[in-house]
Order: C-alpha cells, then structure tokens, then sequence
C-alpha cells in the first residue's frame, strides 16, 4: 500500500483505492507539516500526555504545564478539522466521510509515525450508531459534534472475559427500568457525560436478556465510585447502579437483545489495535537505531531486529487483510483474533529487545521505551485478553477446520 | 548428593517467612492504595513506605536476626552464609513492600565505615551502572591514580539505580593499567557530586554521581579485581534470590484466583490455557531455584561460583519477569491494577533483569567460553 494503481478486479490487490490513497496522503501532510515539528516539545510532555489519557481529568486540570499541552492538543484539533480530517469514519448520513476499515488502518498507521499521542476525531463508539428517534439528538449527535462523551460499561466485578455472566440487573417497573449492580473499568466514566451499559433482564442468563440502556452522569441512583491506576496509566472508573431508574426510551436497540450489540463494539476495534502496535513497535525499533543503541557491528542485535521487521511486516499484511474481510461484510472473526493475539504479544516482545538492549536507563519515567513498556501491557489483556483470542481461534478451527485460515 | 537444608537454614528461613507474612504482607493492602481515589490527574507519587514504619520494621527486622546478613556476628551482623542468606532474600522477595535487609558486601567488615553501616547511621548505595551490561569491569570509565596519601579519581559520571546513599561503593580502573579496584567514598568527599535526576519506572529514583578530581584517603580502597567480581556474584545471588520469592508469590496467587475466578461456566483452573501457563511457570521455577541454591552452596563451599552466580541471577529474573506477566494475565484486568501487587513485581522484575549482566551478553560470554574451552 501507499501507491494506487488501476484495480485489476479479480487478482490479490494490495493498494489503495484512489480515494483511500487520497485520504492517507492528507493524513501524511499533516502529520508532517503539524505533529513531526511538535514532537521535540512533547517528549517532555506530563506522563498524561501518554496515549489518550490527555483527554481525561486533565481537561479540567489547572497545572499550567497540562494546561499549555491541552491547548497545544486542541489547536491540532482546530488544524485537522480545517484540513477537512474530521469525522473520518462517521456516516455519511451523519455528515462525516464514512471512510473504510481500511482507510482507518491507512490513517492510523501514518499517525503512529509521530510518536505525539494525537487522534482524528471525534470517533463515536461505534454502537451508538444504533440510536433511534430522539436518541440521536440527545445521544449521537452531540457526540460526533464533540459536545458529550461516553463510557462503555459491560466488566463486572466477577465477569470480565464472560461477559456473559454479567449480574447487573434490569427490573422493568411501568414505562422504567431500575438497574441494580457494580461495573468495572470503564474508562473515562469519570469524564464522560453517559455510560453505554449493560444489563440483564430479570431470571435470563447467559446472552439472554442483555440490554444496552444510555444513562447519563448524575442520574439518582447511579455513581463513579472510585478511578483506579493502572500500569498503561489508564485509570479505568468503578461504577455502582442503587435502584437507578431508567426511562425505557433510553433503551439502545432493543430490550434483550444488547449482546449483538457489544460484540460488535470489541469486533471492531482489533484491527485498529493490530495498526496500533504495529506503529509502535516500528517506532520503539528507530528509537533503537536512532540513539545507536544497537551498533551495526553486534550481528545478533541486528539478527534480531531484521527478524522483528519481517514479523511486522506479516502483522501489517494480516491487519489490513482481516479489515478489507470486515469491509466486505465477510466474517473477519478469525483475522480480528488472530491480529489481537500476534500483535500485542509481538509488540511485547519487540519492547522486551529494545529494554534488553537499551539497558536500565530506558526504564526512565519518561523514556519513550519504558513509556511503550508500560503501555503495551496492558493491551494484552484490555478488549480481550490473548487467552480468550487463542480460545477464539481454536473454537474456530474446530468448528469449522483448516478450511478456516484458508485464503478467502 | 543431598539437598537438605542445614537445621540452622532452615530455622533462618523460618524467620523470615514469619517475618515476612506477618509484619510486611500483612501491610499490603495499605501500602498499595497509598493515592486515594480522585486525586488530581497524573501518576500517583512514588509509593514508598511511611518513614516511621520502616523504622519499626527495621527495629524488628534486627530483633529477628534478619539484618546485615553478610557480616560477622562480632559486627553487630548475623554472619550466615551465602545459602541462608538466598534463603532469606527469596522470603523478602515474596511481599511487594520496599522492605528488605540493605545489601552490605561482606568485604566491608572491618573497613573504616563498617560501624556506621552496621548501626544504620550511614546508608551505603552501590553504583555499579557501568557493570550492568556484561556484568564485568571492562567498561567502567572511572580511573584512579595512587597520589601521595591516597588515590586520586577521575573524571567520570555514573548512573544510580535507587536513592542515593551516605556511603557509595564503586569500581574504577587504574589509569594505565586500567586493573579494576574496589572504592568506598563517602558522599560529601571533595571531588564528588550527586545529582538526582527523576523517576524510574520502578518506584524508586535515578541519580547521577559524577566525580571530578576526587582524592581520598589510601583506606577507602577495598581491593581489586577479585573483590569488584564478588561484589557482583554477591548482588547477583541477592537478585536470584529475590526473584525466586518474587515467582513463588505470583504462582501461588495466580493459583488461587484461577481457582476461584469462574467464566463461561467454569473455574479458570479447568481451562488448559490456564493450566498450561502455571505448568511451564512452574518449572522455570523448580529449574532456577536449585540453581540459585547450587551457586550460593558452591560460594559457601569455597569453589568458584561466580559464573554460577550470574547464570543463576538470569534466569530467575527471567523467571520472576515472566512470573508476574502469568499472575497479570490470569487476574486480568486486576492484574494492571495498583492495588494488586503484580504489576509492580512486573516492574520490579524488567529491571532486575537489567542489572549485572544482561542476558544477551551474559548468553554471548556463556557461548564464547565455551568455544574457547575454559
């Protein structure tokens, strides 16, 4: 990818379309021209400006030193609107680009150049787009136009990579329901201005009964109990419903059917992480070389990173295959588990070399190394932890045999 | 062959394991949620313990004879040797609290400043930071010169993993000759500075030590290459030791939530990517304890054990890494979480494999001697 060419149908094509290559160009432009001349400035930015934490509790920080950052984040903001790079994969219905899944991995992988923690907005959880009627304005709208953000609740104290056995309960009580339980990990809950919850409906079990309900922040009943720090520096909230009573307009999709509606949200977003990790680890490799880590004289240094090139070079090959799959509207559930599963182990063992060769100093606070280090953790476990992706891929193998890693 | 521990090890042991779950495990819970909840955005400052705890914990650490491990009983020390002393070490390594006994190179018994260690007065750092990448002298950059009444060195700047102390023990090399020699210098000698420069990814501090024409008197030289290389077996014992505790502690608590945490219907404990993943750690485990117990039994015994030594540390650091990387994956999304202990033996461990020798250069000189038949 990276050039078009004419589309010779039929054959194994890996470029772009000529709009898709028009977008990441623009994509490029800007993080030329806008975040590579930022970068000096941003390495010594406060550890919050690490991944999309900047858009927490920072927002509302006095620290001037956080202050000037979040300003320099929201004219960057301003500048990528202007160019017309907004609303990227919102609907065209919605008034944004609708751009592929494919396009989205050609616009990540060129801002995962630049190691500033920058994104296109504003993406909109992905289910929301199921709002009807009054939803949309109360709910949709003000999301994609920036105004309102929300949080994803489905973790439960006790059920995690089940999401199945999730306890929290919805009683329906005339035109109400009132919902009962604690959620886990949502991050930014203590930011955002709803939650995307999930409930079960009273005596069902397993993937019956799950409905998704919108709640906004402050409604009696329902609380942010606490926010928890984590390695990456996430600091995903704890969440407790008391006798929340939610008007059933305010059901998303329909009553009992929610789990469509979650395995879609975590479906989606694989092919974006395996983008992700694979910017990084290309990133942590040139920090290697550029700090002459690694002299070209220690050949098995240099063993090694050519081995970890061509492992990225099969992960990126694999990602934007599994996203063309999701695009076409083929079943992609073996590619979204697999690119989870080999990207972030993979990045795990790239940044696990780099330590090794870079030695304890890399473990600095703010070394983009240790930063990287700490942050890669944590996504072998969240959206899906590499047991749970391996257990995919075997259920699938199984069901359906070899047939299923052949070439579609 | 037998590999009984001594009556007296064992009773050592005991000492510590009791010590450890009673006044530091106990602990835990407290000393990981130190940032309460909403707290302004940013990390957390550095955990640490409560001053005054560890100064009632070191008060019962002496009481116990688990204090100044290395040296004689006539210092003030509980002069055990090197088996008790991994023994004791890998007990520390079971509680994630910053609490162990100070490591003081048995050679300093008798040196100038041996009192002032012993009662805790002055604290000694070792800066070694030049010896972490192969675990040998060669790329120490400090010189020393013999000048009349002492030795003069200069000019160098090291890095200091952890705070930096009263009391600082170095190698240099002799300019010329570049023959390594064993330096104890007190903080505020002439010629010496310390700079700290921030955090680690551990919590604890970097700090920088750079010497400038620093003269000091003949006694502060503790030996030479012989005595540079124990230093080193010594830390690398205490790491290997530490790092057993470490993956004994991850095994037994990844153990027990697999078998109490349920999902799809059954415990994570039925489920062979669980088990699997508890069987492989489990014999790096066996495999790098009874090397870390062989290098110090051969220490005790007087053989060469230095290269035992730094095979031990390697692999036990890896384990222990690859230890609390299993307890974090098996608790999930706990497992990241702070208030849980895995993620700081995650960060503990990344470290730990970093020091004395890392385990690309440590494998080139494994592979090298080999070939060149030593």
């Amino acid at each position: 990818m990276g050039r078009t060419r004419g589309c010779a149908c039929g054959t194994v094509d890996f470029y772009l379309s000529e709009e898709e290559e028009g977008l990441r160009r623009a994509v490029e432009a800007f993080v030329r021209e806008e975040l590579s001349p930022l970068e000096p400035e941003f390495e010594n930015a406060p550890d919050i400006f690490e991944g999309s934490r900047w858009k927490s509790r920072a927002r509302r920080s006095e620290d001037p030193e956080i202050r000037r950052f979040t300003a320099l984040m929201e004219e960057l903001e301003k500048k990528a609107e202007a160019r017309g790079l907004w609303h990227l994969d919102v609907p065209k219905q919605y008034g944004g680009l609708e751009a592929s899944n494919v396009a989205m991995l050609a616009v990540t992988e060129e801002l995962e150049k630049s190691s500033i923690p920058f994104e296109l907005g504003n993406h909109v959880s992905n289910i929301l787009y199921a709002c009807r009627g009054e939803q949309i304005e109360r709910f949709l709208l003000p999301c994609i136009r920036g105004e309102k953000t929300s949080a994803f609740a489905l973790s439960e104290p006790a059920s995690g990579s089940d999401p199945s056995m999730l306890r929290t309960t919805a009683a329906p009580d005339g035109d109400y329901f009132v919902i009962n339980g604690t959620k886990m990990f949502p991050t930014f809950a203590d930011v955002a201005d709803f939650v995307q919850l999930f409930a079960r409906l009273p005596g069902t079990e397993g993937r019956d009964g799950v409905t998704c309900f919108l709640i906004e922040t402050g409604t009696p009943g329902y609380r942010v109990v606490r926010s928890i720090a984590t390695i990456a520096g996430t600091e995903p909230c704890e969440l407790v419903f008391e006798n929340c009573r939610v008007h059933r307009s305010q059901v998303l999709g329909e009553v009992g059917k929610g789990w469509e509606l979650n395995q879609a949200w975590l479906g989606a977003r694989r092919f974006q992480v395996g983008i992700r990790s694979h910017g990084t680890a290309q990133r942590v490799l040139r920090v290697l070389k550029a700090e002459g880590i690694v002299p070209e004289n220690r050949g098995s240094f240099a063993e090694r990173i050519g081995g970890f090139l061509g492992e990225l070079a099969a992960l990126r090959s694999l990602t934007y295959y599994g996203a063309w799959k999701a695009d076409r509207k083929l079943d992609a559930r073996g590619e979204a588990a697999a690119v989870k599963l080999f990207a972030t182990e993979l990045l795990h063992r790239v940044i696990d070399f780099a330590l090794e060769a870079a030695g304890p100093s890399a473990l600095r606070k703010r070394h983009v190394l240790a930063r990287a280090f700490r942050h890669a953790r944590s996504r072998r476990i969240v959206e899906g932890p590499s047991e749970i992706q391996r257990h995919i891929l075997q259920r699938i193998l199984f069901r359906e045999g070899a047939a299923s890693v052949e070439i579609g | 062959m037998d590999f009984q521990l001594t009556e007296e090890e064992r009773l050592i042991r005991d000492t510590a394991a009791q010590f450890v779950r009673r006044e530091l495990i106990s602990r835990e819970g407290d000393y990981l949620r130190q940032r309460q909840p909403f707290l302004p955005p940013g990390d957390p400052p550095r955990r640490d313990l409560d001053r005054e705890v560890r100064a009632g914990l070191e008060a019962l650490a002496r009481r116990a004879g688990l204090w100044l491990l290395e040296l004689p009983e006539a210092e003030g020390g509980a002069g055990i040797g090197a088996v008790a002393r991994a023994l004791v070490y890998r007990e520390f390594g079971r509680t994630i609290l910053p609490f162990e006994p100070p490591a003081l190179p048995g050679l300093l018994a008798g040196s100038r400043h041996a009192g002032d260690l012993a009662s805790g007065k002055r604290s000694l750092a070792l800066a070694f930071a030049e010896l972490h990448r192969t675990g040998a002298p060669d790329e120490v950059s400090l010189r020393f010169r013999e000048v009349a009444g002492g030795y003069r060195l200069g000019n160098a700047t090291v890095e200091l993993y952890g705070p930096p102390a009263d009391l600082f023990l170095f190698p240099a090399r002799e300019a010329g000759t570049r023959l390594p020699a064993l330096f104890l210098v007190p903080r505020d000698a002439p010629g010496l500075e310390v700079e700290e420069e921030g955090d680690l990814t551990t919590d604890t501090v970097i700090a920088r030590v750079t010497f400038r024409d620093c003269t000091v008197p003949g006694d502060c030289r503790l030996g030479y290459e012989y005595e540079v290389a124990s230093v080193v077996a010594a830390e690398q014992l205490r790491i290997a030791a530490r790092c057993l505790g470490i993956g004994a502690r991850c095994l037994n608590d990844a153990i027990e939530h697999a078998r109490n945490r349920v999902t799809f219907g059954r415990p994570l404990a039925a489920r062979q990517a669980i088990q699997w993943m508890l069987a492989d750690l489990s014999v790096q485990l066996r495999a790098c304890t009874w090397l870390t117990l062989e290098a110090a039994w051969r220490a005790d015994r007087g053989a060469p054990y230095f290269e035992a030594a730094a095979l031990a540390k390697k692999r036990a650091a890896r384990t222990a890494f690859e230890a609390a990387d299993v307890a974090i994956q098996i608790h999930g999304g706990y497992g990241v979480c702070k208030e849980l202990p895995f993620e700081g033996f995650y960060r503990e461990a990344r470290m730990l494999r970093l020091l004395y020798g890392r385990e690309a250069e440590l494998d080139r000189a494994a592979g090298e001697r080999f070939l060149k038949g030593e």
